[in-house]
């Protein structure tokens, strides 16, 4: 073997490993970027439940997202209502408001009305943290504070003042409190209508959950 | 002059390489996210018999991926306390579930405050169809003599409980447990617990 086909056999050996070197480090690069993207996307979505619900923050009760179609027969039957919930049961009434709980905790308030109902709680990016059904409802009522922790704190030493001074909390009864993960998300309000005919009872009861921010 | 040539050659596979680098880097990674996201939750099934869930994806500790997907679905999965959805878009055989035949869905049910049985279309909407009834809740059921429940799905008219199918393309049927014990993972359900999906008869002549 001549010293120059040598010389070329060792340019072109050393040009290939670099090939691989650039391989590898594109590969690495790939994993980055696949463990980058999965978890940012629920952050950077603009079309998912929370983004679409941002709208509902300055709602005082559940906006309807998705409610079962009217009964009806024939051509009187009014078509279902649309909505952009994918696999949405179509025997149920989803309402929600999304919240923030920057200016102070949340006070979600459920009439505790005939048909089954769940109230669910989604964190921003993390999902669903809390959910709990119409049996949870005392007299009547569903109460849910949602609440930061530091929010929490303040309300347990509030509490705690104002049975120093032997006086009872005047609406505190019933409450179920809630620790948010974050301060942003979003509270769902799930009404089944066991049959068509209840459909409208069904939105009402969702319609008539109210949230609302309670500056502490 | 050569040398110089040499050299120039050289910064410019170099430059090549990097661009490979990238180009691999960002191909492949937004790729692979992107198919992982158009596919099913990847982790956390549990199948009894041709029923899949996903009970951890409604819960705090759904992964990372079932979070990604849920943004990108805009799907509000039920929660933990809430209940449990099981899908099935094949029968009990294995075969997928066609339109065009007609089949039973019978057995238990496991304990639930209530349960719906709804049809889907493979895209997650519900079909459109002359009896204008996508699904059917617990509280509509008509019961056999023993109480069991038979859910007929077929593109014509049966007797007792049925939902019409649109007569062509695949479907998905979607049993939605509330409020059930099931959802809490304390154990998993045997096949007995769960109806079974039978396919009557096929407009090609073949039945089960």
């Amino acid at each position: 073997m001549t010293p120059r086909a040598r010389a070329v056999l060792d340019s072109l050996g050393r040009n290939a490993g670099k090939l691989a070197l650039a391989t590898t480090i594109g590969l690495v690069l790939a994993a980055m970027t696949h463990i980058a993207a999965i978890l940012m996307l629920p952050w950077l979505a603009r079309q998912d439940a929370q983004a679409r619900l941002a709208p509902t923050a300055t709602s005082e009760t559940a906006v309807l997202v998705a409610a079962p179609r009217d009964a009806g027969f024939g051509v009187l039957d009014p078509s279902p209502p649309a909505t952009w919930l994918p696999h949405h049961d179509p025997a149920m009434a989803v309402g929600a408001c999304a919240y923030d709980l920057a200016e102070g905790p949340l006070r979600v308030s459920a009439p505790d009305g005939p048909l089954f109902q769940t109230v669910s709680l989604h964190a921003r990016g993390a999902g669903a943290y809390y959910a709990v059904t119409d049996r949870a409802a005392v007299r009547g009522r569903l109460e849910l504070v949602v609440a930061t922790r530091e929010q929490l704190d303040d309300l347990v030493a509030r509490d705690a003042d104002v049975d120093g001074t032997d006086e009872a909390p005047a609406d505190g009864f019933g409450d179920l409190r809630v620790v948010a993960p974050s301060r942003e998300g979003f509270v769902l309000v799930r009404t089944l209508a066991g049959f068509p005919s209840e459909a409208g009872l069904a939105r009402a009861l969702v319609e008539s959950v109210s949230c609302t921010i309670e500056p502490l | 002059m050569f040398e110089a040539l040499r050299r120039a050659a050289r910064n410019v596979y170099h430059l090549l390489l990097l661009a490979w680098a990238a180009a691999l880097g960002a191909g492949l990674g937004l790729g692979s996210a992107l198919f992982v996201l158009e596919g099913e939750y990847p982790f956390g099934e549990r199948r009894v018999q041709a029923w899949v869930a996903w009970p951890s994806v409604g819960s705090p500790s759904s992964d990372p991926y079932a979070r990604a997907i849920m943004a990108r679905s805009a799907d509000v999965p039920l929660a933990l306390g809430e209940g449990i959805a099981f899908r099935a878009d094949v029968d009990e055989l294995g075969r997928p579930l066609d339109a065009a035949c007609s089949y039973d869905v019978s057995g238990e049910t496991p304990v639930a405050r209530a349960w719906t049985v709804t049809l889907y279309d493979p895209e997650g909407r519900p079909p459109e169809t002359a009896q204008r009834r996508a699904g059917l809740a617990s509280a509509q059921m008509l019961r056999d003599e023993a109480g069991g429940v038979t859910i007929a799905l077929s593109p014509s008219p049966r007797p007792g409980n049925w939902l019409q199918l649109p007569g062509a393309g695949r479907f998905q049927v979607v049993l939605r447990l509330y409020d059930s014990p099931v959802s809490g993972a304390l154990g998993w359900l045997d096949d007995g617990a769960m109806p079974r999906i039978v396919r009557v008869s096929c407009p090609g002549g073949t039945t089960s």
